[in-house]
């Protein structure tokens, strides 16, 4: 075999795992929900640690020669990202029926192992390629970190093109060819060669039709809607940030917190939706008479204390909210989308704008609003957000999606472009008993807090309809003109004020709650920061300011939150779950459970041929390199996501670049002491926690800069670091398992498992106290390792 | 501040359904009764005091008005999967929205969405007169050919968009809707007579929607009042 054939193959059935991965995710998360995406494939990727497990069980029978082992496991790598996905599809589970039938978790646990075998079968080759080259496990190792780079890159790269269906042909194309590179022409090799070309030739004929379609689980809004009376898909647009669809139907209309007063006409509207999840409406205005249910929107607040002739809209594509500034007078419109196909979708249903109104300025930008908000110059008189909180939100499904708009910072930047006069409205869904609308409140008072207005106790209005609260912040402070202006036009329509500076007491006249929470919420807010500290500090939900070390606005259920649920009656506590917080609690359970029995088989099958005295130095140190890499990753991809603007870019970028420049470090390596294992570590103790000190520091201060800058700036901010976080995995092997491959398949299922329960462990940690503590920890973690490493070496000394 | 009581995120309820259930021995067995009378128990223990509904709750037969392959789970206190991805909401919640309502015999309510009609069954079990509406041809005679067999004869079901309410019979002494709104339809509000009660799931159509309860006074003053979360199918509108 070649020099080079070796790690190319490890290169390429790396690629093939990762892109595997990320399109798995991709599909169950249009398939099902993103909790379950991430629980399944978090469990599934079990499959890398278990490979070491095997490998040392099957090595303490008998003696094992990695080189056909590799060739085998990397051909069959290739077979198994073909079949998986087509074995699975044949499994029907039913999240949503887990909780009562027993049968949905036999038929998860088919689905785990099925999942878990390309992984294991590719973490195999790789453990048998550095296992058959002991002299140079960094150009292996590395290998394997280049490979999976840029298969996380191809695998994004891939959805600009390809449904998600059909790129599946990408993963065991990689591997294929991989599989290719490992065998010879000569006998033995020949079958595996047949093979793999056989499964190259099935990948692209998959690619031209797909060998599966999309099984959305009917509950989803997407089948729902396509139920509808005379419904008909109309567009459908691919893209790594989503699948979207429209669906046109008579029957289908979105009217967010609708006025129970309204009597009107209702204009015509299609579906929109993002991973078969409805993302909103596009909706038609023959008339004025349909224009008028606007005005019946609790979001339409703002237009009544005066017109608005400047507007900025964030999540503009799936809202009723350009049409609405339009149809309220306003002159220009800015209107902000993340999602470009749904610009694509909704620009047109607003551009025949003489049936809503004056032909206003509309601008349209496909982009992240903190990006825009720190770059831009322009002020406006009028900036919304919202309906937020509802939809899966309200399911808490989103708990764990970063949202940087909704932080302390964020707000204190939107409240920085207003003009004098000028209205920042959040509107959000109510929920029972109230959560989102209560931390909207006490973020956004912080956030005046910071800016200090002169008239912050007037500064709030607050009002509620029977869905929907809508928060209005004027930093100049509201006259008693305008509140009556807006009390005027709430009664009309049945909303209630719930705050504003001149109510000495709760008022709700038509929409009634057992409690004045928003009242009480907001007077503590406004009275001190200490009183709004203990109103959060009481209240039985996390409600406090989310910021952008912690940019969870939509997690609620903290530790005390979770405690008093679960200790409440037989399901009570369900519809205060998030589901997307379960799943991760989910997912850490079963990967420490799974991972545990599995490291604990080879030692029980007979560790003594190595000494688990000796071995504890050994998975002490994997499993911390294993933990602190995965942390430092996350906590990254946190705020390198404020930075590049979108997340999946900066997954992209992040992953990409980490992987690469880690590949990098690990090659190089090769040509390092193996004691410098100490000194890798110690430094990265160092910069990991000077970037939980300083990093997000430097992402504020470069975010109004143009894109290529802070892309710059990423990589330098990244590569460096990764390249040495790439050195301690192969100059470890050199010091603890330099001629023991018992001991490589240690280190591999130490670091393996550590690394897959790593996942859901750090995404707690950043969730609970985030990013900044996050990058504490993967410096702990690495102070660990070098704790072991040092260890290690006065034992042997 | 008060964590809502009994409360179930999968509440759902059934708009479809309606199958013929084959193999039928008789409509009931001790077995079934055994179950039935389990699952009372359990929503009176989660809250449900009024003795009328439950004991309506006792005389409508579950298990008829689920899937052939749910049957044994029927009396289980859970939502259970029926036909295209709709559900037949769980026991409690049945009992739950019956009890707000706060019927008495011989009055007159409107429900939207019939779906397996076995809210429309236990609303007839209280002697009142049901005007149930459902948006799918089909799922609507197969609830009326259900009804008819099992006896319930207080109960018309028509096939009809139930956002425009049921002009023809209004007024209604209480209106339940068992499918989730994106907004409360205007007409049901009209349709409902003064000191009429109505609850809805209302809220995002496809996540967790709050149960509220609309009240209108003697005088037609209009009040809502959040009850629990739940999550229902949507509401179809336009017929089918």
């Amino acid at each position: 075999m070649l020099p080079l054939a070796r790690p190319l193959a490890v290169a390429l059935v790396s690629a093939g795992s990762l892109a595997f991965e990320i399109l798995l995710i991709r599909i169950f998360a249009i398939e099902q929900f993103y909790h379950f995406a991430y629980m399944v494939v978090g469990v599934a990727m079990l499959g890398f640690g278990a490979s070491g497990t095997v490998f040392t069980l099957i090595r303490q029978r008998r003696f094992i020669d990695p080189s056909p082992w590799f060739a085998t496991s990397t051909t069959l790598t290739a077979v198994a990202l073909l079949g998986v996905p087509l074995l699975v599809g044949q499994v029907d589970v039913d999240p949503t029926r887990l909780a009562w039938d027993p049968g949905q978790w036999l038929r998860l646990a088919v689905v785990y192992l099925l999942l878990a075998l390309p992984f294991g079968l590719g973490a195999l080759a790789v453990l048998s390629a550095i296992a058959a080259e002991p002299d140079r496990p960094g150009t292996i190792y590395g290998a394997s970190f280049v490979g999976s780079g840029v298969g996380a890159a191809l695998g994004i790269a891939i959805l600009w093109t390809l449904e998600p269906v059909r790129a599946l042909a990408l993963p065991p194309a990689l591997a294929a060819l991989g599989a290719v590179c490992t065998t010879s022409w000569a006998k033995p090799g020949r079958m595996k060669i047949g093979i793999a070309a056989g499964v190259l030739v099935a990948s692209i004929a998959g690619a031209i039709h797909p060998f599966r379609q999309l099984s959305i689980l009917p509950y989803k809004a997407l089948p729902q809607v396509s139920a509808f009376p005379d419904a008909r898909r109309t567009a459908e647009h691919t893209s790594p940030s989503g699948w979207v669809v429209a669906v046109e139907s008579p029957a289908f209309r979105h009217a967010p917190g609708l006025s129970l007063a309204y009597r009107g006409a209702f204009p015509q509207q299609t579906a929109l939706f993002v991973d078969a999840e409805l993302a909103g409406a596009s909706t038609r205005w023959p008339d004025s008479s349909a224009s008028a249910m606007l005005d019946w929107l609790p979001t339409s607040a703002p237009y009544a204390i005066g017109d608005r002739r400047s507007v900025l809209v964030i999540d503009a594509g799936g809202s009723l909210e350009v049409a609405n500034a339009v149809a309220h007078r306003a002159v220009r419109v800015v209107a902000l989308e993340l999602q470009p196909a749904l610009i694509d979708l909704t620009a047109p249903s607003v551009s025949d704008q003489g049936a809503l109104g004056t032909g206003a300025e509309i601008e349209w930008i496909s982009g992240d609003a903190r990006g825009y908000i720190s770059r831009t110059d322009d002020r406006f008189d009028l900036i919304t957000m919202g309906p937020i909180g509802g939809g899966v939100v309200g399911a808490g499904m989103r708990s764990l999606s970063e949202d940087f708009l909704h932080t302390v910072d964020a707000y204190v930047r939107l409240l920085d472009r207003l003009n004098d006069g000028g209205v920042l409205a959040i509107t959000g869904w109510t929920a029972v008993p109230p959560r989102t609308n209560l931390r909207v409140i006490l973020t956004v008072v912080e956030a005046l807090r910071r800016i200090a207005p002169k008239r912050i106790d007037r500064a709030l209005l607050v009002t509620r309809s029977w869905g929907t609260v809508t928060t209005l912040v004027k930093p100049e402070g509201f006259t008693a003109e305008e509140i009556a202006a807006v009390s005027g036009w709430a009664t009309a329509r049945l909303f209630d004020i719930e705050w504003h500076p001149d109510l000495a007491a709760p008022l709700a006249r038509f929409n009634l709650t057992d409690e004045p929470t928003i009242y009480e919420a907001t007077s503590a807010a406004l009275s001190s920061r200490d009183s709004a500290a203990r109103f959060a500090a009481t209240y039985p939900f996390d409600v406090r300011p989310a910021t952008d070390a912690r940019p969870y606005p939509q997690h609620f259920v903290g530790t005390r939150a979770l405690s008093r649920l679960l200790g409440s009656s037989r399901g009570d506590w369900l519809p205060f779950a998030e589901w997307g917080f379960v799943a991760l609690l989910a997912t850490l359970a079963q990967s420490v459970l799974l991972a545990g029995i599995m490291l604990l088989l080879p030692a029980i099958a007979g560790a003594g041929r190595v000494g688990m005295r000796r071995l504890a130095p050994l998975v002490g140190y994997f499993g911390a390199i294993g933990f602190a890499y995965m942390a430092a990753e996350i906590a990254a991809i946190q705020q390198l996501t404020l930075l590049l603007g979108h997340p999946v870019y900066a997954v992209a970028a992040v992953l990409t670049a980490l992987l690469v420049a880690s590949g990098m470090g690990s090659a190089w390596s090769d040509r390092l002491p193996a004691a410098l294992a100490f000194r890798v570590t110690g430094l990265l103790v160092l910069i990991l926690a000077t970037y939980g000190v300083v990093l997000l520091g430097v992402v504020h201060l470069f975010q109004p800069a143009p894109l290529a800058l802070r892309f710059a700036a990423a990589m330098v901010m990244l590569a460096p670091v990764a390249v040495l976080m790439g050195m301690p995995f192969p100059l470890g092997l050199r010091t603890f398992a330099s001629e023991s491959t018992d001991r490589v398949a240690w280190a591999w299922a130490a670091n393996g498992f550590a690394s897959v329960v790593a996942a859901p462990l750090a995404a707690l940690t950043a969730l609970e106290y985030g990013s900044r503590v996050l990058f504490v920890a993967a410096a702990a973690a690495y102070l660990v390792a070098a704790v072991a490493h040092w260890r290690a070496r006065a034992q042997t000394a | 501040m008060r964590l809502a009581r009994s409360l179930t995120f999968l509440a759902t309820l059934a708009m479809v359904a309606a199958v013929p259930l084959p193999g039928q021995a008789g409509p009931d067995n001790p077995t079934f009764r055994d179950r039935r009378q389990a699952m009372v128990d359990l929503i009176a223990s989660r809250g449900v005091r009024d003795s009328a509904t439950l004991a309506a709750m006792r005389a409508v037969l579950r298990h008829e008005f689920v899937l052939t392959e749910h049957r044994r789970r029927a009396y289980g206190d859970h939502p259970l999967p029926i036909e295209h991805g709709q559900t037949i909401s769980q026991p409690y919640i049945v009992a739950y929205m019956t009890e707000i309502l706060r019927l008495r015999p011989d009055m007159k309510v409107l429900e939207v969405g019939t779906g397996s009609a076995y809210q429309a069954a236990v609303l007839a079990a209280l002697g009142v007169d049901v005007y149930t509406m459902e948006i799918f041809a089909p799922l609507a005679e197969s609830a009326r050919r259900r009804l008819a067999r099992l006896g319930h004869r207080r109960v018309t079901v028509r096939h009809a968009d139930g956002h425009f309410g049921w002009p023809d019979e209004a007024p209604f002494d209480a209106v339940i809707v068992t499918a989730a709104a994106g907004y409360i339809p205007p007409a049901l509000i009209d349709q409902l007579r003064p000191g009429g009660r109505m609850v809805i799931p209302v809220g995002s159509v496809y996540g967790v929607q709050n149960l509220i309860l609309v009240t209108k006074d003697a005088q037609g003053a209009v009040t809502t009042r959040h009850l629990i979360p739940v999550r229902f199918v949507p509401m179809l509108e336009g017929l089918r």
